[in-house]
This record gives C-alpha cells, structure tokens and sequence, in this order.
C-alpha cells in the first residue's frame, strides 16, 4: 500500500517533468530507465526475436515521446507505455503474416523458426515445447497468458492496460492454461 | 528426445529461454535517449489587452452600426412625404426628442400650411356634397 502510494507520487512528479519543456527530455530519460526493461520483455515475448523487440521498443519510446503532450494523466504511465507496446507488436506481427501471407488461424512458421534456430533462444527441450504451445494461442490470450503466468501481473492491472474486464480476463487465462497442458501432454 | 509434461508447473518458469546480447541494457537507454527527435520549445504567447478586448469592441461596433442604419433607413421611409396625420396635427409638448428631431427638417411656410388646410376644406366639402347626393337623396 505504501509503495503503492509512493508510486503514485513519483508519478506525479514525473509527469510535471514530462509536461515541462525545460525538464522534459530529463524526465523522460528516467521513465525510459524506469520501464524500457520491462517493456523490452513484454514485445519479446510477443515478437519472439531480439532484433524486433529492440525495433519495436524504440518505436514505442519515440511514439510515447512525441505524443507525450496528448498524454493527460488518465491512466498510469506504464498502462500508456504498455498499451502502446502492444499495440506496436500486434501490428508488427500482423504486417509479418500479411508479409508471409499468413492467416490469423494459422500457425506463425515465422516465429516457430525463431524458437528452433534464433541464437538468442537457448530453452531446453521443455521450454520449447512451453513456447511452441503458447504460440498455439490466438494473439490476445497470448498476451493475457504472458502477462499472469510470466510476469504475473493482476488483473486488475492487465484490465486496464487490455481495456478487458476482470472475469474476461480469469476466463481467457484459464482456457489458456488448459490448451497449454492440453499441447504438452499429447505424445510427441 | 521425448518429453511429456502434464502441468505446467512441471517447467522452471524462472529460466528464462530468451537470452539478449551482452551489456544490451546497459547501452538501451542511450540509445533510445539519442533516438529521440528534438522537440521545439514554443515561447506561451502573451495575449495583449487589445487581444482581450477585440471580440468586444467589434461586437459593439456592430450594433452601433445596426443601429445607425435602422435609424437611417427609419427617417428615410418617411422623411420624403408629408401625410395629412403629420402635416395637421399639431405638435405637443410631450413628443420625444426624436419627434423634435424630424419636424426640426420639415419645412412648411405659414402660407403653405393654410394652403394645405384650405385645400383640405374644399375636399371634405366636396366629399359631403357627393355623399349626400348619392346616399341622401
């Protein structure tokens, strides 16, 4: 509760920084310090490659750094930095389907190869499988999957961030969990 | 090699597969930082009085203008003719100043005024005189 609260007051001297044109570039330099780690995270985890997340990650400071007059105060920061972050993900991967003229319902052979061969991804065989499964998930359960079981964040918080209610969100990740065990537990 | 798990507890979730190349988020934020486009600090423009009062002064110009052409337009329609309402009835102390206004411009001599009233006579006498021979008789 209390760092709760101590948040919300650093926040608040963040954004008078970040709404200051002469401490501005200063305060935003401490937000991307602040979250470029966690966000970095979030689009890996959706883009599977290095090379794309750091893409995207930089897309999306420079997105938030020019938009940062729009940005009010009506939700947190890091609910803007994330929403932001995955909206330029979603984006991203479906310009790559379109690329590889890819359904949605298909599986993603693109990011299948990033598992099997990326030299960044070093899972054991067990991981794989894991990755492999959650690839199975259509995009949006799979960002709802990543966010409770990887990064368990609440739901209240993914609500926010997902514009989805709470129970939409319990529901989602329970179908998610249960395909998952479903994936694993098949003979390969 | 095969492996079948059953939950997903079964997997160290804590491992993290994804690995990032080394010092990548030592040198991230420098690089993003340097990324950044400038951004041109726009001096607050003052608003000077003149500024302020503007909307007013010409919101008031314009019914000063609406009222001058009413006014204009008034004096017009009924400056040109002298009716026979105007020209008889005798002007009373109480009329307003604008009343003042408009005979101040009418310019009738005495003569032309018994003129008219004699005129005036000769008319109501010829219209008895018609009246009575056609309804009377």
């Amino acid at each position: 509760m209390q760092s709760e609260h101590k948040e919300m007051i650093d926040e608040e001297k963040l954004l008078e920084e970040l709404h200051d044109p002469l401490t501005s570039r200063k305060g935003f330099g401490r937000l991307v310090s602040e979250y470029s780690e966690r966000l970095y995270w979030q689009i890996r985890k959706m883009v599977l490659s290095h090379d794309d997340a750091n893409d995207i990650l930089q897309d999306v400071f420079i997105k938030a750094w020019t938009n940062l007059e729009n940005f009010r105060g009506e939700a947190k920061l890091t609910t803007w930095l994330y929403r932001i972050a995955i909206n330029e993900s979603i984006t991203f991967l479906n310009k790559k389907r379109s690329q590889n003229n890819i359904s949605i319902d298909d599986d993603d052979a693109f990011l299948l190869n990033i598992i099997e061969s990326d030299e960044y991804f070093d899972g054991d065989e067990a991981q794989k499988m894991l990755q492999k499964a959650i690839l199975t998930l259509p995009d949006k359960q799979r960002l709802v999957f990543q966010m409770k079981y990887f990064e368990e964040m609440k739901y209240e918080e993914m609500s926010d961030i997902l514009g989805t209610s709470v129970g939409a969100l319990k529901a989602s990740y329970h179908h998610a969990v249960k395909k998952i065990e479903k994936i694993l537990g098949e003979p390969n | 090699m095969k492996t079948n798990i059953h939950k997903l507890q079964e997997i160290d979730k804590t491992k993290n597969p994804f690995k990032v190349p080394e010092n990548y988020f030592a040198q991230l934020n420098e690089e993003i930082m340097s990324r950044l486009p400038e951004k041109e600090y726009v001096e607050p423009r003052t608003v000077s009085l003149w500024d302020k009062v503007k909307p007013w002064v010409y919101l008031a110009a314009m019914f000063v203008g609406i009222y001058i052409t009413i006014n204009f337009l008034t004096r017009n329609s009924d400056g040109g003719q002298i009716t026979t309402e105007q020209s008889t009835t005798v002007k009373p102390a109480s009329i307003p100043q604008a009343a003042d206004n408009y005979w101040s411009t009418v310019h009738v001599t005495e003569e032309e005024f018994y003129q008219f009233l004699e005129e005036q006579i000769v008319d109501d006498g010829y219209y008895d005189y018609m009246y009575n021979q056609y309804y009377l008789n």
